[in-house]
């Protein structure tokens, strides 16, 4: 097992060294620069005080020497100031991250309240109504755009029931009632679009193994339906269930800019969009391949998670 | 040394799209729900193919002393800001979403089509560098890239098109690749090699036929993916830009902004995303079902 994972680990190295030269590939061949950006908001600035602004921000040296600069950086884990702001980013990080996992979190439990258990219910009253409804909820889910629906929600909470959401983000540590008010709309707007496709793969997984021998004894012992299914079924049948769960938990982390952006939430996903849009390399590139050495390890993660659910899965 | 005339048969290619559509038309049957879907695709393309027929109104004509109508008998959707018909904007919206949908999906499974048969047929150093580079783009949100991609090429429809397309790629590229690693160990494979067939002759008639089940099946889903993500660039405003009607931007523009004085501005370009993107994922769900059951665990 250390082995296995210490191959994976090793074998993540090359993949995020790629990640990272694709990110910084980009941004470099993105038309005008952040300080084009910045000075389109601040003003007329000569030549001579850009060029000056642009040595003193690196940004005059070769690419090679500004990735090199930008690899040394994230190693030591000093990703350096915004361009566009000037805050040291792992300052925007501190605050952007914890907005954009609780949201993450609430969502993912939302998602799994929802799919798991009306993903089983379609499994065992399969090609009933209750099945063609929730199949119908699923597909709805996955096709319905998230903004639209953060928009309708908004919108119509607003007309119908006087109340939007309060604007200017507020810690859960500083006010539970106030930050759940604005958290909660969001995620149950998220937890159900990733609930389609986990409600899909709980009832086809599921479906899958209850036709296996080993949950034809149970029944055959005369053991109660509930455990039939719950204890023995659901188990067996959750690995795929894993690696979507896994993948979303990786889509959530940066994914969710657009219902962040409606909701006025400052989480990572909106710092990386606008940081895309004002051209702010170092954020970007931070930001990215922070969810992209997230998104490997979670897949890791997922894969070490396959061999608890299943014993008879080994890694050498 | 005596030689045996070996004869590898072929299928006839006629005889396998005739067994497919078969296929299909049996799930149909057995399914309704992808009926449903195919009718409604189907209700999509003719609107997009006919919409200077269909439109009752040109969706760029201006009317300022009717904006913001409610839905009437004259404007069924109501009108926009500036006294544009928004049925009108919706029926050429679908050219957009479909002509983005299309092409980005056919780009990104063609490119993925490719990568893959060569990653899958040569495996060895090739497979091995493409493979990671692959898996380098797929660790880079899909959002997060074609917002780059589209910053980098400038904000229009076309490149919102090319960035849909880069993020397909990775996924398509690794589906393909396995289905020729699976193909490769047939013996008719096998077979055509020891007769000293040409790799591309060996790709092209014996593996490529074996794999275009599970690629047109992708492709179907995708599709609904790439309406869904070229709805999302143009309400960032990174993708379709002003006039032209697009779902997205219709949404995002004038949708957004008038919400509560003018709601029909965002429900209506809203179900049509909707709408279009459930008829992709249903179709999809019926070709799979079809086609390859195979793929049924993928979601």
């Amino acid at each position: 097992m250390q082995k296995y994972v210490i191959r994976r680990l090793l074998l993540a190295v090359p993949v995020l060294l790629l990640s990272s030269l694709i990110v910084f590939g980009l941004m470099r061949v993105m038309p005008g620069d952040a300080l084009i950006a910045l000075m389109g908001e601040s003003g007329n600035v000569g030549e001579k005080e850009l060029a000056k602004l642009r040595k003193d921000l690196g940004l005059d040296r070769p690419y090679y020497q500004q990735y090199l600069l930008w690899l040394w950086q994230m190693v030591s884990l000093r990703p350096g100031d915004s361009i566009f702001t000037n805050e040291p980013i792992a300052v925007s990080l501190r605050k952007a991250i914890p907005v954009t996992l609780e949201l993450a979190a609430l969502a993912m439990i939302i998602g799994l309240v929802i799919a798991v258990p009306v993903g089983v219910l379609s499994a065992t009253r399969q090609d009933k109504a209750s099945d063609y409804a929730g199949r119908v909820v699923a597909v709805a889910g996955l096709s319905i755009p998230d903004f639209w629906l953060a928009t309708l929600v908004i919108t119509f909470a607003a007309i119908w029931v006087h109340w939007i959401p309060p604007i200017g983000y507020v810690s859960f540590w500083d006010s539970p009632w106030r930050n759940l008010q604005q958290f909660l709309l969001p995620a149950a707007i998220l937890g159900y679009r990733l609930s389609a496709a986990t409600m899909r793969m709980t009832r086809s997984t599921v479906l899958e193994t209850l036709r296996e021998d080993y949950v034809r004894t149970a029944w055959a012992k005369g053991l109660a339906g509930r455990i039939v299914v719950y204890k023995h079924a659901l188990k067996n049948a959750l690995i795929p269930v894993v690696t979507i769960v896994g993948g979303q938990l990786g889509t959530l982390l940066a994914g969710t800019f657009v219902v962040e952006q409606i909701f006025a939430l400052p989480g990572m996903g909106r710092l990386t969009v606008e940081a895309i849009l004002y051209r702010d390399y170092p954020v970007v590139q931070t930001n990215v391949m922070l969810v992209a050495a997230t998104l490997v390890t979670l897949n890791l993660v997922v894969d070490l998670t396959y061999a608890w659910l299943d014993p008879r899965i080994r890694y050498q | 040394m005596a030689t045996v005339p070996l004869r590898v048969p072929l299928e006839d290619p006629a005889s396998v799209t005739v067994s497919r559509a078969h296929a299909l038309w049996r799930t149909m049957k057995k399914k309704p729900l992808g009926a449903v879907s195919a009718a409604l695709l189907a209700v999509i393309v003719l609107m997009a193919i006919f919409a200077d027929v269909l439109a009752p109104y040109d969706p760029l004509a201006t009317q300022p002393e009717i904006r913001l109508s409610a839905p009437s008998r004259a404007h069924p959707f109501g009108t926009d800001d500036i006294g544009r018909d928004v049925l009108s904007r919706i029926i050429y919206g679908a050219r957009i979403s479909l002509w983005v949908g299309m092409l980005a999906v056919g780009i990104g499974t063609a490119a993925g089509m490719v990568i893959g048969l060569l990653c899958g047929y040569c495996e060895g150093r090739l497979d091995l560098i493409v493979q990671r580079v692959m898996d380098a783009i797929q660790a880079i949100p899909g959002l997060v890239l074609a917002l780059a991609i589209v910053a980098v090429l400038k904000p229009s429809t076309t490149n919102a098109m090319l960035a849909i397309a880069m993020v397909i790629i990775p996924g398509n590229s690794r589906i393909v690749r396995g289905a020729v690693l699976t193909a490769k160990q047939n013996r008719y494979v096998e077979a055509a090699q020891a007769m000293g067939c040409r790799h591309p002759r060996i790709i092209m008639s014996h593996i490529l036929p074996n794999v275009t089940a599970p690629i047109l099946v992708i492709a179907s889903i995708w599709l609904g993916n790439a309406i869904l993500i070229e709805a999302t660039l143009s309400f960032l405003g990174v993708g379709t830009q002003p006039p032209t009607p697009s779902w997205g931007l219709m949404l995002s523009s004038t949708g957004r902004a008038f919400m509560e004085q003018a709601p029909w501005l965002a429900i209506f370009p809203g179900l049509a995303i909707s709408l279009a993107v459930l008829g992709f994922n249903l179709f999809g769900d019926t070709l799979r079902d079809a086609w390859d059951p195979k793929l049924r665990r993928s979601g």
